[in-house]
């Protein structure tokens, strides 16, 4: 009785999701704390870092796709947009994980002890930490403000209750103009696509490359926004999947929708790799000592060569010979495995970027329980947030109905 | 079998100017005794490959197939020039693979290229010299022709089938044994 009840209206457990990411998201904080009490805080530090990098670009690639879809006009994604809005929900806890960045400062940046020869204008914390916060305040409000005209075109007038759903379409009984909400969507979206691009860039010039402060790549700054696109991409699929595993049919997802996301995703591996491609043939060509020392460092010593190798086979090898086929695009437990070893090689990317220059030598090589622990809290919070989204517009998850019945409600 | 098939000498044609009337006709005569013969679109469609459930193409394999054979190629043909003159330029190499990656991928483009087009003739058969029978010239303007072959004394009743679909039908005159049955 009760399992067939069940199939017949398939809904969401957001509340249990909720639940469970708080745990996990509590289990990280402890492990997290007590790593920093243990001898080596360093430890504790570089796996934050790398998590608080990781998942923002996640959730802000994965705005992005929402945002791109508006301005181009896309037909094609259906219910995908909504679901990427969903992950807007990690951007107030970035915001709050990179103050806690800040707490960690003297660790993780090993250029506050050198002598800069004249970086300094640029490399001081004061200055780091306010541009840095102000871009990520700029680019999350931009998002949040995006999202509430996209939900205001998909869902219409606020019809439920709770905060969230009057912050981002205005209180119940309030009328909206769909063609001044497409409009503002569509000018916001554009805001907000130049605003990743150039935020991220910052990011990761800033957070990832001035760890090694004497290198320097002018590409490093596209390389991270496209890398945070491309992972964006992979959680949203997680996400689509784990929904249709879930809803069957009435979530709106068909396979026509996996396969045309896999294919922007195997477009997006592909850029991936040719943007660390193309940094790193300049650097081979102009073999200056500077700049080759921190590609030697990561593929030709031990054991971050096997890091970089790993790396490559699993962020690029292994998805562009998978991905070639179009019928693994359309299974959701299949493109569920395949997008989590993907992120996961993107995990170790960053260690590979972050930890040589954390730790010298080996010192920074760091894959054990602590991070593992970490790295589960983060999950934690980022399901714990978009289900609590997913919670509060159960609209998203749901297929649209015909054309007919949203104009009469 | 062969019988039955060689029976289906008479050749009509419906013709539609909807897209979706044209795909639910070739489902319906599907279920016929009617034999379909082929299907002209103006444009390409979705729907109406879809309806005709064709089999997946081959087309995609000669593409890998010539990508893989131009990534070698690429390689191989980098790494021979070098070693032909065993000149160290600049500290690097003589066999670098690192530079060697864009001659890789150009003949890996290429060589899919032309898998591509090689798969695209010899699965459609072109190039073709020969004037198609039962050809209708406004499948090449705005129309959707679907060709079905029945019994000479069936004619009007599959006409009437096309006509029922939303179609218009024509109907060709029956060729002499001699010449032939259309693809």
């Amino acid at each position: 009785m009760n399992t067939t009840a069940h199939l017949l209206s398939p809904e969401l457990d957001t509340r249990r999701i909720v639940t469970v990411g708080l745990v996990l998201a509590g289990l990280g904080v402890a492990a997290f704390l007590a790593t920093l009490a243990a001898q080596h805080p360093q430890r504790a530090w570089q796996a934050f870092l790398i998590n608080f990098l990781v998942w923002s670009a996640m959730a802000q690639g994965a705005v992005l796709f929402a945002a791109v879809m508006q301005v181009t006009r896309a037909r094609w994604s259906g219910p995908l947009p909504g679901l990427a809005a969903s992950f807007s929900a990690f951007f107030p806890i970035s915001l709050l994980l990179f103050a806690v960045v800040f707490a960690g400062r003297r660790h993780l940046f090993p250029w506050l002890h050198e002598d800069l020869h004249g970086k300094q204008a640029w490399l001081n914390i004061p200055f780091l930490f306010s541009r840095d916060g102000i871009g990520l305040v700029v680019l999350y409000s931009l998002g949040f403000a995006f999202i509430s005209q996209d939900l205001r075109l998909a869902i219409g007038a606020n019809t439920g209750a709770g905060r969230l759903r009057a912050c981002l379409l205005g209180r119940p009984g309030n009328t909206t103009d769909p063609q001044s909400c497409l409009a503002r969507a569509r000018v916001l979206g554009v805001l907000y696509i130049m605003a990743y691009a150039l935020v991220l860039s910052l990011l990761g010039y800033d957070l990832v490359m001035s760890m090694d402060p004497h290198w320097v790549s002018t590409l490093f700054g596209a390389y991270t926004f496209v890398k945070a696109f491309y992972i964006g991409l992979g959680a949203l699929i997680i996400l689509a999947a784990a929904v249709r595993l879930r809803l069957g049919d009435t979530c709106g997802l068909t396979d026509a929708h996996f396969a045309d996301i896999g294919k922007l995703f195997f477009a997006f591996c592909l850029l991936w790799a040719d943007f660390f491609y193309v940094q790193l043939v300049v650097i081979w060509y102009g073999n200056i000592p500077e700049e080759t020392s921190y590609v030697i460092t990561r593929t030709m010593t031990a054991p971050w060569n096997h890091l970089a190798w790993t790396v490559l086979f699993v962020c690029f090898i292994m998805p562009f010979c998978i991905l070639l086929n179009r019928r693994v695009k359309t299974r959701p437990r299949f493109m569920i495995g395949l997008c989590a070893v993907i992120l996961a090689g993107i995990w170790l990317e960053h260690l590979l970027l972050l930890g040589p220059a954390l730790g010298p030598g080996t010192a920074g090589f760091h894959i054990g329980l602590p991070e593992g622990l970490i790295t589960l809290g983060f999950l934690g919070a980022m399901a714990a947030a978009v289900a609590f989204f997913l919670k509060r517009f159960p609209e998203l998850t749901r297929a649209a109905p015909p054309a007919s019945e949203k104009t009469s409600t | 079998m062969k019988k039955s098939a060689d029976a289906l000498h008479q050749h009509v044609m419906g013709l539609f100017r909807s897209e979706d009337q044209a795909a639910a006709a070739i489902r319906q005569l599907a279920q016929s005794p009617w034999k379909l013969r082929r299907v002209h679109s103006p444009v390409p469609s979705h729907k109406i490959a879809a309806a005709l459930a064709l089999k997946k193409s081959r087309v995609g394999l000669f593409t890998l197939a010539g990508g893989i054979i131009g990534f070698f190629s690429g390689f191989g043909l980098a790494i021979y020039a070098s070693t032909q003159w065993h000149l160290i330029v600049g500290g690097k190499p003589v066999v670098a693979l690192v530079p060697f990656v864009i001659v890789g991928f150009e003949f890996t483009i290429l060589f899919a290229v032309f898998g591509n087009v090689l798969g695209f003739l010899t699965q459609t058969g072109l190039p073709t010299f020969k004037r198609l029978p039962h050809y209708d010239a406004r499948c090449s303007g705005e129309h959707f022709g679907i060709l079905a072959a029945c019994r000479p004394e069936q004619h009007r009743e599959l006409a009437e089938f096309f006509t029922r679909q939303g179609g218009e039908p024509r109907i060709f005159d029956a060729p002499s044994p001699t010449r032939g049955q259309a693809p």
